[in-house]
């Protein structure tokens, strides 16, 4: 920073002295001198001007360096930060955010530290420098183009905050117009079944040209923001000029002065207006860091080693956790003084209505969330949360719609334990019930899939999470969030043909909405409104749990006919 | 140069509204004529003082200082406004005919489009092209209009000379940019390349954080997302090196203008002193220029993207399909038939559906079963008309349902797996069902699909925005607020496309009561994943392989067949 300023102060003195040859050259000129007394000054303004460009080049180079290091920094510290965080901080912020940011932001605020390191150093040291010589070579001029300086400022600030008053003013429809055009392309298809696709072409081109009404009319008042700059430099420099002719017309002083305080104001007026163009993009840059640091300062999980590592969930482990509370920011139900216990390898459901806590409660065992207050107990060791090492070591999570990476059927399959063999991944490929259709597959194992690769069915993509779970044999503690909303009726029948043998000699916690898992489970958690409202063996509860019973009847709905019969 | 004979997205526009273009280059010649005017006359006036002349003498140059410092930033002003008018104006051309290009494949937008955000892409196309015109063409053109000015005026007094700075202001504005294009062509396609990498690593990391998070391989999940994000920072940063190199070859190309304005006035206007009076003048006048030319190298360089992007919008094409003769759309009907319905999508794809016989009469309701992928979204298809048949027909008492696609609307509702939502008040997204709707007709739509106590709550009733601050439809609102549209649109047959998908068992009865009670009359379609509510239909059928596997009423099927008894049994929770 102190090199940069210290290059600034350099830069500075020598477009001085590129003015003060350029103007020694035109008096020489002027002067009806030869050409070979001219070579001198020319030469020296040359010189002058060759350094001044090379010290923007190495200033350009160091502040870039500067700017990249830091700006990587904060890409590697905001991923950290996500990992920490863990899931359920991705899914407040929003994925399609975080990737943007991750992106996008990092150039932005890479930007941004660039210029602040350039653009506001050259504004602080610069015109100063110069306008101390102008001075001193002829003190009106220099006082002029001082008292322009805050004039500029002041103009520009009352523009500026006049546009940014009129955008703001109109900002909601003005964002609203700016999405109207990508809606009306995502949304074709719905209107193309309300039969006015066709004419809403029409729709688009009006909008837009509301649009852009709009926008000129924003436009028009904050580029008068730039114009004022403009405006108050070249009539500063017209004024510098007509006072000049005055002062040498009454012989008070020579041409030279005159001429370097003409060549120097453009220079004295030059820094602000780099400013001033920069000025938007320095405002992203500014927005974007801001995001990133918010997330970044996010108080991550501590005390995630208290959990001693194990092998594999025994007979006799046990998890307990008393007077569970989470609440969330938001208007979201979280969990209130839940008491729960599994032990040894069990079939747990949790059930309950959409918003009741399911999610929440999966989260919080699965130690993707952090309870506010809870005494936990695993295998006889107190731990503050289940965001334990050793915990999750032994876990896996499958959600309605696991996610499937960029790469090869295999290597998602060995997502878990990158060591496993090929013969190792085909057997648990096998168990998941993937192994025929893998076959049909042209490239088979070696089959891209995710992003950019082959699309893959609902019932498939489950099967690829199981066998990644099943690959990593330390993993016998299985969470599932409704893994078989989505999948048509055929389909989850066969999943389930496959899942429920492998349920043995696991910890299954299953939240669900469908009641025929009901069936092969040994105990089933009730919640309502973030508390447990009824626990017990289906039929234990069938029989006397009036939460149950409503629950099941509510959500059987219609088949309830059928059932009764 | 053959694709330019072609092109078809930027040629156009350039005609369109040709004079607010003209005015917008003009304008942009003369804002820099006006600045270098202002040098020129500043650097007279103090030559010309310096002899102590009459004021007399340096009046019109006092004058004409103001006048082209006023004028400079007004012309500037004016030029900024005229080129954005002019370039949104084109906007609105551009993105209404890209809307229509889409529109002829409008029930096929989604699938043909889907990896990534291909849409959203095709919309950020048009960005490019707008800074194609405001980065690119518009500073060339007009640096190209100052060499040619420089160069007639210094030609006015030796052409040599002129000549010699044309070249040099040509440099500016050909060789530096081609330099720049030929260094940077690989680097831009493979910041591209990286730039997708970066994006497919990111979302691998940000979407797949809860399987990476329980693996505690932290260090590996760093070095995994940042690994093109790293690689793409470090070529971004080639690029800059090679622009400021590029800068400084810019530069000292300009000092040799100015270098040489010097040493040409020195020789050819030290003759008397009047004529000495003008070296300030040619002198000063070379610096304000410096800002037209500086920017032109770095908006051309970015030609790689700005010329993919025409490209991929000339790539589209708008569908066209071969309908028979269209024919007005009959008020009712008695039955719908599929005889002997096959369909590929080209001969060397698998047959999604063959051979296919079913008919269904007015007022009848029948559900489609099967696994997914096996045809079923198809046949709605190819009964509504949006597919047509490789071998057999669609028809409607006896009439080609591709006959009536032209007013299909008024026979066909339909409601889908994820009902779109438009940006805008609720009561216009109701009203997209029928637009001639009234408020009332709206409201009783809204209230029969049971979500008038939830609007009644919102701050602003139906006029409210779907995505109103810290309120979002559920699922199921979302297909109530669709349900609605389609009430008001009141076609006499209705698809539904597994609209309770996704939904939990409460949420889905609670729906499909309503949907079975508002729509009562109307013949229903019904493609559906589950067993749930279908007891409610007049008919099930099962659509396995393409080809249909059972085809009976609810009851008997419930009664005899031991597949659907399964079925059945699991759905309802007793298995």
């Amino acid at each position: 920073m102190t090199m940069l300023a210290g290059f600034a102060l350099v830069q500075a003195f020598v477009i001085l002295l590129q003015g003060k040859f350029l103007a020694e050259g035109i008096v020489h000129s002027w002067n009806r001198q030869s050409l070979a007394g001219l070579w001198m000054p020319l030469g020296l303004f040359a010189l002058a001007f060759t350094v001044r460009q090379l010290i923007v080049w190495v200033r350009n180079r160091i502040g870039a360096r500067f700017a990249m290091t830091g700006s990587a920094w904060l890409q590697e510290q905001l991923l950290k930060h996500l990992y920490a965080l863990g899931p359920a901080a991705v899914a407040k912020e929003g994925t399609g955010n975080l990737v943007t940011m991750a992106l996008d932001g990092i150039p932005e605020a890479e930007n941004y530290i660039e210029l602040i390191l350039n653009k506001i150093l050259n504004m602080s040291i610069i015109p100063w420098v110069l306008v101390a010589y102008i001075w001193y070579e002829n003190w009106l001029t220099g006082f002029t183009l001082l008292i322009m300086f805050p004039i500029i400022i002041l103009f520009m600030v009352i523009l500026g905050l006049a546009a940014r008053d009129k955008s703001e003013s109109q900002y909601a429809g003005f964002q609203k117009m700016s999405n109207h055009f990508i809606d009306s392309l995502r949304g074709l298809k719905t209107l193309q079944l309300m039969g006015i696709s066709r004419q809403y072409a029409n729709n688009v081109y009006e909008v837009s040209e509301d649009y852009r009404k709009q926008t000129m009319g924003v436009l028009r008042i904050a580029m008068l923001s730039t114009f004022a700059l403009d405006f108050f430099t070249t009539l500063s420099i017209a004024v510098v000029a007509v006072f000049l002719g005055i002062k040498l017309m009454d012989g008070s002083i020579p041409l030279y002065p005159a001429m370097v305080a003409l060549i120097l104001a453009p220079e004295y007026f030059m820094p602000i207006r780099d400013f001033g163009t920069d000025y938007h993009a320095t405002l992203n840059g500014k927005n974007a860091m801001a995001a990133i640091w918010k997330v970044i300062d996010q108080p991550l999980p501590t005390d995630t080693k208290v959990l001693p590592a194990f092998d594999g969930w025994q007979d006799q482990d046990t998890l307990s956790m008393q007077h569970l509370d989470f609440t969330y920011n938001d208007k979201r139900a979280g969990i209130h003084e839940a008491d729960l216990q599994f032990t040894g390898p069990e079939k747990v459901a949790i059930i309950g209505a959409s918003g009741s806590g399911k999610s929440t409660l999966l989260n919080l065992i699965g130690g993707f969330l952090q309870p506010q207050s809870a005494t936990i107990t695993v295998r006889g060791t107190k731990v503050p949360h289940m965001t334990q090492a050793a915990w999750q070591d032994h876990l896996s999570y499958i959600p309605q719609d696991p996610y499937l990476f960029a790469d090869t059927i295999a290597a998602n399959i060995r997502f878990y334990r990158p060591s496993a063999s090929d013969g190792e991944v085909r057997q648990a490929a096998k168990a998941a019930g993937l192994s025929r259709w893998i076959e049909t597959l042209p490239d088979g194992y070696e089959t891209r899939i995710g992003e950019g690769g082959r699309g893959i069915s609902g019932g498939q993509a489950q099967r690829i999470a199981l066998a990644r779970t099943l690959v990593d044999t330390n993993r016998s503690i299985w969470l599932f969030d409704e893994p078989t909303a989505h999948l048509d009726i055929e389909t989850e029948a066969e999943l389930k043909e496959t899942l429920v043998p492998l349920f043995k000699n696991r910890l299954v916690i299953f939240a669900t909405h469908r009641l025929h898992w009901l069936n092969q489970m040994d105990r089933v958690i009730v919640v309502d409104g973030g508390r447990i409202v009824a626990e017990g063996t289906p039929s234990e509860l069938a029989a006397h749990s009036k939460p149950y019973q409503a629950l099941v009847h509510e959500m059987r709905g219609e088949f309830n006919a059928l059932v009764e019969k | 140069m053959h694709w330019w004979k072609n092109e078809h997205w930027v040629r156009p526009d350039l005609k369109r509204y040709r004079w607010l273009l003209f005015w917008s280059l003009v304008l942009g010649v003369m804002t820099f004529v006006f600045a270098g005017a202002l040098m020129f006359t500043s650097g007279f006036l103090i030559d010309k003082s310096a002899t102590k002349p009459l004021f007399a003498a340096i009046y019109v140059t006092v004058v004409l200082t103001r006048a082209f410092g006023i004028g400079r930033p007004v012309f500037q002003y004016v030029e900024r406004l005229t080129s954005h008018n002019w370039v949104l104006r084109i906007t609105s051309h551009m993105r209404r005919k890209l809307y229509k290009v889409l529109e002829t494949d409008a029930a096929f937008v989604s699938e043909h489009h889907q990896t990534g955000d291909i849409l959203g892409l095709l919309a950020d196309d048009i960005g490019h092209i707008q800074n194609l015109y405001l980065r690119m063409i518009f500073p060339t053109v007009v640096g190209a209009g100052l060499t040619v000015i420089a160069t007639l005026l210094l030609g006015w007094f030796n052409w040599g000379f002129a000549l010699w700075i044309c070249f040099l202001l040509l440099f500016q504005i050909l060789i530096l940019p081609w330099w720049g294009l030929v260094v940077e062509r690989f680097r831009k396609a493979e910041q591209k390349q990286l730039n997708h990498d970066a994006y497919v690593s990111l979302t691998d990391s940000v979407l797949g954080l809860s399987d990476w998070v329980i693996t505690h391989r932290s260090q590996e999940f760093l070095d995994q997302s940042l690994a093109a994000p790293k690689k793409l920072a470090a070529s971004t940063a080639k690029s800059k090196r090679f622009q400021w190199g590029r800068d400084f070859v810019g530069q000292l190309l300009f000092v040799l203008i100015t270098i040489s304005m010097l040493i040409w006035t020195n020789l050819e206007w030290t003759g008397s002193q009047t004529s000495a009076n003008w070296v300030g003048a040619f002198v000063l006048v070379v610096f304000p220029l410096d800002q037209a030319f500086s920017g032109i190298a770095q908006g051309v360089g970015e030609w790689p993207t700005y010329r993919d992007a025409i490209r991929h919008l000339n790539d589209l094409h708008p569908v066209k399909r071969k309908l028979p003769k269209q024919q007005p759309v009959p008020t009712t009907f008695k039955t719908i038939q599929l005889k002997q319905v096959s369909f590929r999508y080209t001969p060397t794809d698998p047959e999604l559906i063959t051979d296919i016989d079913l008919t269904l009469h007015a007022g009848e309701k029948m559900a489609i079963l099967g696994p997914s992928g096996m045809g079923k979204t198809t046949l709605l298809q190819l009964v509504l008309g949006d597919l047509t048949p490789t071998t057999g027909q669609v028809l409607i008492d006896g009439q080609d349902v591709l006959t009536y696609q032209q007013n299909r609307t008024n026979l066909f509702a339909v409601l889908d797996q994820s009902p779109f939502l438009f940006s805008t008040s609720i009561i216009n997204n109701v009203r997209l069902g029928n637009e001639n709707a009234s408020d009332e007709e709206v409201a009783a739509a809204l209230k029969a699909v049971k979500l008038d106590k939830l609007i009644a709550q919102l701050p602003n009733g139906m006029d409210s925005s779907v995505e109103e601050a810290g309120f979002a439809f559920s699922g199921g609102e979302r297909q109530r607020l669709s349900l609605a549209r389609i009430l008001l649109q009141d076609a006499p047959i209705v698809l539904l496309d597994e609209p309770t998908v996704g939904l939990d068992p409460i949420t889905e009865q609670a729906l499909l009561d309503t949907m079975f009670s508002v729509l009562k009359g109307k013949t229903i379609l019904w493609v559906t994943h589950h067993l749930q509510g279908v007891s409610q239909t007049d008919r099930v059928v099962f659509l396995e392989d393409g080809r249909l596997t059972m085809n009976d009423t609810p009851q008997h099927l419930a009664e005899q067949n031991q597949r659907y008894q399964n079925l059945y049994a699991l759905d309802a929770g007793l298995r």
